[in-house]
């Protein structure tokens, strides 16, 4: 997670409207956002039993366009992209030499030859200049960056209360899905996505900045009286961290590859070739890579990113992410640390505050949303 | 606005002080737990710990954040509010009673007059914000 408050913030199209709410606002990779409004617990109790509303508009929407985009894109991410059929969404990272992540991303393909990236806030710059050096063949770009937002509604009452603004059968998408469609009220097309970062069921809205107040307001006027709250960054990163999810700077750096991440089932070795190929190849082969994993500690006491991690006595790797996890009720935590210490059930430390304190590694996601 | 009490007093860094002799019961401000938001975890101090003055003598965490607590006076611990391991969010909904943090016995009484009154402390959080 990049933090740019150098030199003056940017604010979304939904500025005023969390000001009107009463968000606390912070910087936030260049952007001046909502870290909480009624509260980080509050916020996230309301995303597990019902819904919660997110302005996601700072993070960057590139369009893509042209018959090339899919083989292209292959051959700079470790996911496949060509093969997406339009309507499709699809998590991928895009990659440098030594195989470690400039950005994990998500493609969404809107017709054979339309597509929308959208990637990290904090990595707008570098990923913009990176897709533009290596533009090659039949593939145009446009920066969307600031003239479209983003409106995501997560929660288990998600389908019920955007559904009446919709024309097309939300329910019926499948996850992972998108759609071009129209929201009630609203004058343009938007694209609609069944992806979140939540581990809950839920929709991304992408949509132009001009009207993105109407369709927050028009949400919440109708739904906050039933349960619709809305959600800051503290919040998203705590649901996210229960539901498994690395964040960009914490579980995955230009260093920590995606192998190391736990998302080796993204990586598709059978693509010809593609950036750093060849050395996630070596570090699969070696096998002896550090790697990320979930770390729950014994006691209250919450683990947080930087803290050094021992096991048997010896310093086996730090803390990468840790908060208080209400949906577990434990404080739990991601840690980098040495293969050999990286079994489910190893007992470790962390050392907080210059004392040791005892955890477990324990599987990932440490939450999974209720089936049905 | 945040809940600043008459008949306390307060610290720079958003501790409450309620003198009883020269025993001192100490905790966070309405302000100071309002601005961490949900607290999650309460490291105090040890009974019989010698603490000084104005130093970093345990932590408050809410969901994200670690934050000192600093004691505005120096002396020994007498005693410590073990409630609030259990329960945390006491700090948060009622920080000048049940959510009171540790209690101190003066070794120099003299150093209640460093302290802000009330009135002083409701202007540094206007000056804050």
């Amino acid at each position: 997670m990049t933090d740019d408050d150098s030199g003056a913030l940017r604010t979304t199209a939904l500025h005023d409207a969390h000001r009107a709410l009463g968000a606390r606002l912070v910087p936030f990779s260049g952007f001046e956002m909502p870290v909480q409004y009624a509260g980080v617990l509050k916020e996230h109790d309301a995303v597990r039993k019902r819904a919660g509303l997110f302005d996601l508009s700072h993070m960057a929407q590139f369009a893509l366009s042209g018959a090339g985009v899919g083989p292209w894109s292959e051959t700079l991410t470790i996911n496949k992209v060509a093969n997406m059929k339009p309507g499709q969404a699809r998590y991928n990272i895009f990659t440098n030499e030594r195989g470690g992540a400039h950005d994990d991303v998500i493609f969404y393909r809107l017709s054979d030859d339309r597509w929308l990236l959208v990637v990290n806030a904090g990595n707008a710059a570098k990923m913009w200049a990176h897709v533009n050096a290596e533009r090659s063949g039949d593939v145009a770009l446009e920066n969307l960056h600031g003239s479209r937002a983003l409106i995501a509604i997560q929660g288990p009452r998600s389908v019920e209360w955007l559904q009446p603004y919709i024309d097309v059968d939300i329910g019926a998408m499948k996850y992972y899905s998108c759609v071009e469609t129209r929201v009630k009220g609203a004058p343009s097309a938007v694209v609609i996505a069944r992806t979140g970062y939540t581990g809950e069921d839920g929709f991304e809205v992408f949509l132009p900045s001009e009207e993105a107040t109407g369709v927050w307001d028009l949400l919440l006027a109708e739904n906050g009286a039933r349960g619709l709250e809305p959600c800051g960054l503290g919040a998203r990163d705590v649901l996210r961290l229960e539901a498994g999810m690395p964040l960009y700077g914490h579980e995955l750096t230009e260093e920590i590859t995606p192998l190391q991440a736990g998302l080796g089932w993204a990586i598709k070795f059978d693509k010809p070739e593609f950036r750093g190929k060849d050395a996630l190849l070596a570090q699969r082969d070696a096998g002896d890579y550090a790697r990320i994993v979930g770390v729950t500690m014994d006691g209250r006491v919450p683990a947080r990113a930087g803290y050094p991690v021992f096991a048997r006595a010896h310093r086996a790797g730090e803390i990468r992410s840790g908060s208080f996890a209400p949906s577990v009720g434990r404080s739990i935590a991601t840690a980098l640390v040495d293969p050999v210490d990286a079994a489910e059930g190893t007992a470790i430390e962390v050392e907080v505050r210059g004392a040791r304190q005892p955890a477990t590694v324990t599987p990932m996601p440490f939450y999974k949303r209720p089936k049905g | 606005m945040a809940n600043v009490p008459a008949g306390l007093l307060y610290s720079k860094e958003h501790e409450w002080v309620k003198l009883d002799g020269e025993v001192a019961t100490v905790g966070i401000t309405d302000y100071a737990q309002n601005s961490l938001g949900d607290i999650v975890y309460v490291e105090l101090p040890r009974v019989g710990a010698t603490l000084s003055q104005a130093t970093s003598i345990g932590v408050v965490e809410s969901v994200k954040a670690v934050s000192d607590i600093y004691t505005p006076v120096g002396g020994e611990v007498t005693e410590i509010n073990t409630a609030i391991e259990a329960e945390p969010a006491v700090v948060n909904r009622d920080p000048y009673a049940d959510g009171w943090l540790f209690k101190v016995k003066l070794d120099d009484v003299g150093q209640a007059k460093e302290l802000l009154s009330p009135e002083q402390y409701t202007q540094l959080t206007r000056e804050a914000s």
